[in-house]
């Protein structure tokens, strides 16, 4: 260390100590107080922003009762969507809770609770048309990932009813990549940028059908726009659709804060307060209908 | 509010720009070939870097590195990077790069016959830069300015992925909680395009007192 100066040994030795106690710090578990979690503030009903600024919504309700159940002090942080992730690992806060759907490549990045409401799709027809007629609702769920025998013959059947018919769907989710593999040569698939556009136009008559998630669809059925609708078909789930939605958290870094969601979650299903907040918001209860 | 919060952001930046960008331009134009490296360095990655992935850098960036450093000293809490300055730095940092060039340009267009002039009966360096090269390059620059205020004022829509709820992050918290997009992000295309012709006429205005004595051709 000769050929060293002093002000360099100096560095050397503070980058050591450093490192020293870097390691030492990350041995010991962190303890949760305060919880931050980012959402989006704009999705309603998942979370939105009411008039006078305030956050409000599914999630907003859910996670203020998850906190007061893991007996931590919480912080919502509104955040745009494209700041949600890169702001979750650079720290910014611990959980995100903006409705984010759990699929298999969002699991490659990160760590996910249990679900807190299942996901699934349907078709919306006017209650007025023919389809709504020769179609029956029914509530059985056609996993698309592990398609059976019968399964697939209620598709056939589906695609024989809906064929030559135009189909609304939101342009680039998961119901548009649903129906470009199993529709695409029976119907005319029509794009819409937002489900809104898609539920006018199916008003309006100038499609016949429209598919989307049953999260958008029931709020909708119980309001005045959407009165006129009835369902149809099964409940789509699994392949390109996600099976729920779950709190995200860093990838297996807060392991521990992940259990203790998870515990308080079991238990805001359980004694039923899930379901109440889930009817207060969607007008349905997204753990129960349907269940996996 | 939330269009005071995208004024003070564009204010401040254009500011800090104008900082940067008379530094800059100093440095370009200087003799010190380290100088004029730095600023052509600046101006290359400022202008040539999209925006939106500087302000991601400034603001996660940001801080990730402070607390990976403060983790390296045994500190594992959270460190809060301030939205408001580091978007206002970003847009700020981006804008004295544009600034340095308009700047560089009004300088270079600058009769050297005058310097020299002013050089001859004795004036000194300091002396010449006050009276008789700043109140040119003011009015030379002031067209090129007013094109980096405007691109300042709407790069701050950028600003809203970091949450701050300027203009940009109303609507679209509004849009998103009413299910009436079309209605909020018209009234902001509004209010930006009410922010620029306004500030454009503020210009008009300094141009046309600047250049007091100069026929426009």
């Amino acid at each position: 260390m000769n050929g060293l100066r002093t002000h360099e040994k100096w560095l050397i030795f503070l980058v050591v100590t450093a490192v020293i106690l870097a390691m030492s710090a990350g041995a010991e578990a962190k303890e949760w107080k305060k919880v931050r979690i980012a959402t989006e503030g704009a999705y309603s009903p998942w979370n939105l922003t009411d008039a006078s600024g305030k956050l409000t919504g599914y999630e907003i309700d859910l996670g203020n009762d998850l906190c007061r159940r893991m007996n931590v002090e919480c912080e919502w942080i509104a955040q745009d969507w494209a700041g949600l992730f890169p702001g979750l690992n650079a720290g910014k806060f611990d959980l995100v809770m903006a409705s984010v759907g759990v699929t298999e490549k969002r699991k490659e990045a990160l760590s996910f609770s249990d679900f807190y409401a299942y996901q699934s799709s349907k078709f919306a027809v006017l209650k007025s048309s023919s389809l709504a007629k020769s179609v029956s609702d029914s509530n059985a769920i056609m996993d698309l990932e592990n398609m059976n025998p019968e399964s697939q013959k209620t598709l056939n059947e589906l695609k024989k009813a809906l064929s030559g018919k135009a189909i609304g769907v939101q342009t680039a989710t998961n119901q548009y990549r649903f129906l470009e593999t199993h529709f695409k040569d029976v119907v005319e698939i029509r794009n819409y940028k937002t489900a809104e556009q898609t539920d006018l136009d199916l008003v309006a008559g100038r499609i016949d059908a429209l598919i989307v998630s049953t999260t958008y669809l029931k709020p909708l059925m119980a309001t005045e726009k959407g009165k006129d609708l009835a369902l149809i078909g099964p409940f789509f789930r699994g392949g390109p659709f996600p099976m729920g939605n779950s709190a995200a958290f860093r990838k297996d870094q807060d392991t521990e804060l992940v259990q203790m969601f998870n515990a308080a979650l079991d238990g805001a299903i359980k004694d039923g307060t899930v379901s109440k907040l889930s009817l207060k918001w969607f007008k349905y209860d997204v753990m129960e209908n349907p269940k996996p | 509010m939330a269009t005071f919060m995208t004024i003070a952001i564009a204010t401040c930046a254009f500011f800090l720009g104008l900082i940067l960008g008379s530094l800059g331009a100093a440095s370009k134009l200087s003799r010190s070939p380290i100088l004029r490296l730095a600023g052509q360095v600046y101006t290359t990655i400022f202008r040539g870097v999209p925006d939106l992935l500087i302000i991601y850098l400034f603001y996660f960036g940001s801080s990730g590195m402070i607390m990976y450093i403060a983790g390296a000293f045994g500190y594992t809490g959270y460190v809060e990077v301030n939205a408001f300055l580091t978007g206002m730095a970003a847009v700020g940092i981006i804008s004295g790069a544009y600034s340095t060039e308009v700047f560089r340009g009004a300088v270079l267009v600058l009769p050297k016959g005058e310097i020299e002039a002013a050089k001859a009966i004795g004036m000194r360096p300091w002396l010449v830069f006050r009276r008789i090269m700043a109140p040119q390059i003011l009015r030379l620059a002031l067209p090129g300015l007013g094109n980096v205020w405007v691109s300042s004022l709407k790069e701050t829509a950028l600003i809203s992925v970091t949450g701050l709820v300027e203009i940009m992050r109303q609507s679209t918290i509004c849009a998103g909680s009413t299910k009436e997009p079309l209605l909020f992000y018209s009234i902001a295309a509004g209010l930006y395009l009410f922010l620029v012709s306004f500030s454009i006429r503020g210009f008009h205005w300094a141009e046309a007192l600047t250049s007091r004595g100069f026929r426009r051709n």
